[in-house]
């Protein structure tokens, strides 16, 4: 018998069990002591997956993805899949944890493992993926991650490590995710959207990558889809957005959030409508499927789960109180943000309140929201509300964009800021709610209380 | 009065020394000159693109990814001359990070690599594995205080203080040669090299720092020293129209209240 296998899984069941019984949502907690125990605790369960593990990241869109292929697979496979826990090393071994035997016996055909984008290679090396998908790269809380091209960089280094036969899927619109099939020689699958125009508002752009990642070329962009996302080549290498295998046309944003697309496979073809919004649920609904397809379910199925899929909690959720529709988006980076006010700039009057926390999970520096182009909202606002630690700077940023606001709209209290918000709109009117990070979780606590009348509505 | 005055804007590499948010600056810029009835003028001028036709009065330079800092460090170089000597008859410039690095002597890496600066400051900074990533609080240089107190026109807030509040994020160490000033001494936070207290480089009218955020916006005063500096080499002494900077002076105060809670 592993002693310290078992010692860990131990103090890591133990653990779980004292954090649930004081109602703590330390999700990560029983895995950063199971890994401290052993070292290898991640590692040698994985080895007991028959199927191994698929493991998923990128910035924007890793946790969407990850609950949408986990909706496809299950049907198939017993998945396990870090749904509620964290996506760094511990909270993979927490999910494990929780599922495993007190013997660290796990009983499940597939990992599904969403990984953050500076932890990927050390969960290349803990979970042994068969499957590695990659959705994208933004500028993202710099103050944590550091540069786009210094993270793409520790890529490169982990996937050339890979044994042949994993497989890479793909987003080939991004030139910064499609360089890697250079550090790769195993299988690779593109996804990527085809149409050459978006019809949602243009935005200032914040492409991280205008350079051709082999010789330094300015890149030649025939469309611009979202950021440095779109259909590109070098004019003075062979550098090129690939071909993808699966892709998306036809593309219509519904003004009920909800979008049609033409899901393309091959020479097969078939029209997808599915209740997300916006260009980057696209790049979700892709990467999902392509993953699904990949490990053996039809077409048909992958589109029946994707027809019925509701977004992970707060990327983008429907409630109502008192008659007044509620629309929350989370926003956290300035290429997620600015896909989130196109997707908004639809509508012809927009009741907005915006929650800027600078905690260490919304990022400690502000600056991004200046990266963000608000100034696309200014002449669609009807009113707007302003809370979070932070709520000075982001009323700054929107007086610079030319808004007009008064500081009896910028409130401390995220609670107080909901309901007064709501009291001052009419019925029938929307309110939308842009919280970051750890403000999300101040609305989910006001949304619950407050909220007998929800529509939609899915526990974490 | 006289007729509109008017000011042209610089913005160097905006293309590619634009990751840290810093955009805030040009606009923050712009905006009050127009508040105020000053016409504003933006030029981006970029990798090949010669800045020789033009006679700006502000230049701002961003921070940017070290990839695009190498590729601009190259093409400064051909407008080192020009920057030189429009800074040497008066005019302002503003850098932050990654461009105040660049206009330094030169930038060595942590694997030896030298990137050569243009050499405005005389200052040089060496890579390091410390990260400076933090709130960063900066007493101004006591030489530009009273400057800055007349130049700053509010109509409801008394200037009590002329101090800096940003953001910082580098792992550059910035050490300062005897003919450049530092921009001011550190009250919380790393600065230049966090070894000697002092953040960023003054050389006449030119100015560098670590300070992200954007920097202007909740520094209303040095916002508009700027602006007075820039119009005095074509107008003299101006007197602005002052603003309302209510929600600048909070947004200021909220951040200093940030650095003061960090460890």
């Amino acid at each position: 018998m592993d002693f310290k296998l078992f010692l860990a899984t131990l103090a890591g069941k133990i653990l779980a069990f004292v954090i649930g019984v004081f109602g703590g949502g330390a999700t990560a907690a029983p895995g950063l002591y199971a890994l401290k125990i052993d070292p290898n605790f991640v590692s040698k369960l994985s080895k007991q997956i028959p199927q191994g593990s698929i493991i998923i990241s990128g910035t924007n869109g890793k946790t969407t993805t990850a609950r949408l292929t986990y909706d496809i697979l299950s049907i198939k496979y017993q998945v396990i899949h870090n749904r509620q826990g964290s996506n760094l090393l511990r909270g993979i071994a927490s999910t494990m944890i929780t599922n495993c035997s007190i013997f660290g016996k796990l009983k499940f055909d597939l990992a599904l493992w969403e990984v953050d984008e500076a932890t990927l290679p050390e969960a290349i090396n803990n979970v042994f993926p068969k499957t590695i998908v990659l959705l994208n790269l933004f500028r993202d809380q710099l103050d944590r991650y550091g540069e786009v091209d210094s993270t793409r960089v520790k890529w490169q280094k982990a996937l050339r490590t890979l044994p042949k036969n994993t497989t890479l899927i793909l987003n080939c619109d991004d030139p910064g995710i499609s360089i890697l099939e250079k550090s790769f020689a195993g299988k690779k699958i593109f996804f990527g959207v085809s149409d050459s125009k978006v019809r949602l508002p243009a935005v200032a752009t914040v492409a991280d990558v205008k350079h051709c990642l082999v010789c330094a070329a300015g890149l030649i962009f025939t469309a611009q889809l979202s950021a440095h996302l779109g259909h590109y080549r070098c004019p003075s290498c062979n550098f090129k957005r690939p071909i993808p295998s699966i892709s998306a046309t036809n593309i219509i944003f519904k003004p009920d959030f909800s979008t049609s697309i033409s899901l393309n496979l091959g020479n097969q073809t078939s029209t997808v409508n599915y209740p997300l919004p916006g260009l980057y649920n696209i790049y979700n609904v892709l990467a999902a499927s392509a993953t699904a397809l990949n490990y053996g379910i039809d077409l048909a199925t992958v589109i029946e789960k994707i027809k019925k899929f509701s977004t992970a909690f707060g990327r983008f959720q429907k409630t109502t109180i008192n008659d007044r529709e509620l629309l929350t988006f989370l926003i956290k980076n300035p290429a997620g943000a600015n896909e989130v006010l196109r997707i908004i700039s639809n509508l012809s009057k927009v009741n907005l309140l915006i929650i800027l926390n600078d905690k260490i999970a919304d990022g400690r520096d502000v600056s991004w929201i200046w990266d963000t182009d608000w100034e696309i909202l200014k002449n669609k606002v009807d009113n707007v509300f302003i809370s979070g630690i932070r709520r000075f700077d982001m009323a700054l940023r929107l007086k610079y964009a030319g808004f007009k606001l008064s500081k009896n709209n910028v409130y401390k209290e995220v609670n107080y800021s909901i309901l007064n918000a709501l009291q001052k709109l009419s019925t029938k009117d929307t309110l939308i709610i842009l919280p970051t990070y750890t403000a999300l979780l101040d609305v989910q606590k006001t949304l619950s209380r407050a909220g007998e009348k929800v529509t939609k509505w899915q526990k974490q | 009065m006289a007729k509109t005055m008017t000011l042209n804007i610089c913005h160097l590499y905006p293309d590619l020394m634009d990751t840290y948010g810093d955009k805030g600056n040009t606009v923050t810029f712009q905006k009050r000159c127009r508040w105020r009835g000053i016409d504003v003028k933006v030029a981006n001028i970029s990798v090949g693109q010669p800045l020789s036709n033009f006679d700006f009065d502000f230049y701002f330079f961003g921070g940017g990814q070290d990839k695009a800092q190498t590729i601009v460090g190259i093409d400064l170089q051909k407008k080192k001359r020009h920057l030189e000597t429009a800074v040497n008859n008066g005019a302002v410039l503003l850098s932050i990070c990654g461009g105040y690095q660049l206009l330094q002597k030169y930038f060595k890496t942590k694997t030896g690599e030298i990137i050569k600066g243009i050499g405005l400051f005389d200052a040089f900074t060496v890579g390091s594995d410390e990260r400076m990533i933090q709130n960063l609080l900066v007493e101004i240089n006591s030489e530009l205080e009273q400057d800055i107190k007349d130049s700053y026109q509010t109509t409801d807030y008394r200037l009590s203080t002329t101090n800096l509040i940003g953001f910082e994020n580098h792992s550059g160490k910035t050490y300062l040669g005897k003919n450049v000033q530092p921009l001011g001494r550190v009250i919380k936070g790393a600065g230049n090299s966090g070894e000697d207290k002092t953040e960023g480089a003054v050389y006449k009218n030119a100015f560098g720092c670590y300070l992200h955020g954007s920097l202007l916006p909740k520094n209303p005063h040095f916002a508009d020293y700027l602006i007075v500096k820039s119009l005095e080499r074509r107008y003299g002494k101006v007197k602005l129209k002052p603003l309302n900077d209510e929600i600048e002076w909070l947004a200021h105060k909220s951040a200093i209240d940030r650095t003061r809670s960090q460890t």
